[in-house]
């Protein structure tokens, strides 16, 4: 049985496809870019605003979705700019104090939306 | 007698402790799905199954009959990729509502919202999770690849 997860407190889908989707057990939630769910644009800013505000989206979705950050067993980071990882590093690590997710990083070509980094994360409760 | 009660008693204990763990213990069976008429040999399966979830492998616009990607465009290696993916995943028994998450890689972000039309004819429903992204090269020089991820 898949559930489809949705919020008004994260960003609109942008494309064919659900915030989350719960299966098995198994949370798995869409990438998310730094957009403002309000305005549906970026967030205003750098890679610190950008990466604040794509935490923000994830957090609206596993509060709906009834899981928290430490749920999350692994995440997929994607930047811009390999130069942005320790500033990105940086805000991640305030959401996972212990028991830190698996988790695979890596620099990209371009993101949807001009966004400089894009986060999946997987949740299993 | 009483000594003897308490060692039995512990002994016991112990036992069932160790029967108990026996029983717990589950090996994940994983399977293999294959197709037989594979013209190249690759170092990945099509697909894996563990755990009641399937994890397919990225799909780039190969026809299966002659293992080179086919000729067109964006619009036409988008359709193969999908095809490809769906004749994988229903091998393996599972249908594309069964999709819980994918990855699509682009060469060029500019492919976006022409991909997204056509994703949109194979999960017109509860669409998957997804992740999307343009990447600086693909195999063979594919301007698409997805790979999925579906629980039954």
């Amino acid at each position: 049985m898949k559930k489809v997860i949705n919020t008004l407190n994260a960003p609109v889908a942008i494309g064919p496809y659900s915030q989350a989707v719960e299966a098995n057990g198994i949370l798995f939630i869409s990438g998310q870019i730094p957009i403002v769910p309000e305005t549906g644009k970026i967030i205003e800013g750098g890679i610190k605003e950008q990466t604040q505000q794509v935490f923000r989206n994830i957090g609206a979705i596993l509060d709906e979705a009834g899981y928290e950050f430490k749920n999350i067993v692994k995440s997929t980071c994607l930047i811009n700019d390999m130069a942005d990882f320790k500033a990105m590093n940086e805000v991640y690590s305030g959401y996972f104090p212990d028991n830190k997710p698996a988790r695979a990083a890596y620099a990209v070509k371009d993101l949807p939306m001009g966004a400089l980094i894009e986060i999946e994360t997987i949740a299993i409760k | 007698m009483k000594r003897t009660f308490i060692i039995i008693a512990v002994l016991s204990l112990i036992m069932s402790f160790t029967f108990n763990m026996g029983a717990q213990e589950k090996k994940a069976v994983r399977k293999v799905i294959t197709f037989d008429n594979t013209p190249v040999k690759r170092p990945y399966s099509p697909a894996i199954e563990v755990n009641g979830t399937l994890y397919v492998s990225g799909q780039i616009a190969i026809d299966q009959l002659t293992g080179k990607l086919i000729e067109g465009k964006i619009e036409d290696q988008t359709r193969q990729v999908l095809k490809n993916l769906k004749n994988v995943i229903e091998k393996a028994g599972y249908t594309m509502d069964n999709v819980a998450r994918c990855t699509v890689l682009l060469s060029d972000i500019a492919f976006y919202p022409t991909v997204n039309k056509i994703y949109m004819d194979f999960f017109p429903k509860d669409p998957p999770a997804r992740m999307a992204f343009a990447v600086k090269d693909l195999p063979m020089g594919a301007l698409i690849e997805i790979d999925a991820t579906a629980v039954k």
